[in-house]
């Protein structure tokens, strides 16, 4: 099924510039539910139209949901309309229309906000699943002092038509250079050292970066090392966190507090906070499986 | 600190922050190669030189280092720098 490109990350999302723009256009003029009317018709021409994606999201379905081949057609679109609604809601809330949506957090989100009230820095770690991103504008004053690690393959396209349609952005950007990974540390470093937050996507790495293969729901999954690494020698918190869409125009912020792990020689502290991770991931996921957004075969070699 | 005490502190220092053998540390020896160091746990060395040397290197700095020697030049000049 599909060839060797399925099987990695490109380092861009998918969508044109004419796309974006013109479902910009549509949330602009017409609303938000006018687009997630015209959303309907994109979603039939993205699944002969994008084959790769479509690949992953087909095999995603029959080997990780277990569902079978009509129940997987179905969840193609099911799966690709989410996602545009994704898409559609980020565009919308940085656009200033954020009271159409109801947005609660979880019950953990006290702590969550007790730990970015210390004097120290913190590692937010998230994924390519719900809206990570629509949550920007509901950490305030905490926006500030917070950098989401932002590959310039994958942002550059987007970033300035974004932009253009939007308020002023309510987070700081780390640049990772994809040829310069201890440029990328020593300015993750200095972030951490102002008592600063940084965001990192720990379901995505690039090629000659660490990894480790972990059990992710069921298969073996490559998993980045780089955001728990960073954390354990610099002994700052970690949180997971995930913005996830619920029925409606609601969307709900989880989040999970890693428990600190003892460091120590040969114990790869690391590994044991992925792991944490990846538990999360895992919950996160089987509540939301429509709302994984990997379209690249995530799983095996 | 003499130079000899800068080296066998650094040695030192290490051989113990990346478990080797403090035998396979020489002058000559690469670096990067013999701590099987990749870019990522160069996150070790940095916070190993603040602790240990009170300064914070840049990135650029580890561009021109390729051997312990290099590496000892580097932080005593640093150091000397300092005084």
């Amino acid at each position: 099924m599909g060839d060797n490109n399925d099987k990695k990350w490109s380092g861009k999302t998918r969508g044109g510039s004419f796309g974006y723009g013109f479902f910009i256009f549509l949330i602009d003029r017409l609303g938000v539910r006018f687009a997630y009317v015209f959303l309907a018709f994109v979603v039939v021409y993205f699944i002969p139209f994008a084959p790769k994606a479509t690949a992953a999201s087909w095999w995603y379905a029959r080997n990780i949901l277990k569902k079978g081949a009509f129940q997987s057609f179905l969840f193609l679109f099911a799966n690709y309309y989410r996602f545009g609604q994704t898409l559609i809601d980020k565009v919308a809330v940085s656009a200033g229309k954020k009271d159409r949506y109801q947005f609660v957090f979880d019950e953990s989100y006290s702590r969550f906000l007790e730990i970015l009230n210390q004097e120290r820095g913190a590692i937010m770690v998230s994924a390519h699943v719900g809206n990570w991103e629509i949550g920007a504008p509901f950490f305030d004053q905490y926006g500030k002092k917070m950098h989401i690690a932002m590959l310039d393959a994958e942002y550059r396209k987007i970033k300035e038509m974004l932009e253009q349609h939007s308020e002023s952005r309510n987070y700081n950007v780390l640049p990772l250079d994809e040829t310069d990974g201890l440029s990328n540390i020593l300015r993750a470093k200095a972030i951490l050292d102002r008592h600063e937050y940084i965001c990192f996507q720990g379901d995505r790495f690039l090629e000659n970066t660490q990894t480790a293969e972990v059990g992710f729901l069921g298969k073996t999954a490559r998993f980045p090392i780089g955001p728990f690494l960073l954390a354990t020698r610099l002994q700052v918190p970690v949180i997971f966190y995930f913005s996830m869409r619920e029925w409606g125009m609601k969307y709900k912020f989880h989040f999970r507090i890693a428990e600190s792990v003892p460091g120590g020689s040969g114990s790869k502290p690391e590994f044991r906070l992925l792991e944490q991770y990846v538990q999360a991931l895992e919950t996160i996921v089987q509540r939301y499986p429509h709302q994984w957004f990997n379209y690249y075969r995530f799983w095996g070699k | 600190m003499d130079k000899k005490e800068l080296i066998k502190l650094i040695n030192e220092n290490l051989a113990e922050e990346f478990e080797v053998d403090i035998e396979t540390i020489t002058p000559e020896a690469h670096l990067m190669e013999t701590l099987d160091l990749d870019s990522l746990d160069l996150v070790d060395m940095v916070v190993l030189i603040e602790q240990n040397f009170h300064f914070t290197p840049k990135a650029t700095d580890f561009r021109e280092i390729a051997t312990f020697q290099d590496f000892y030049e580097f932080i005593e000049s640093k150091m000397n720098g300092r005084q």
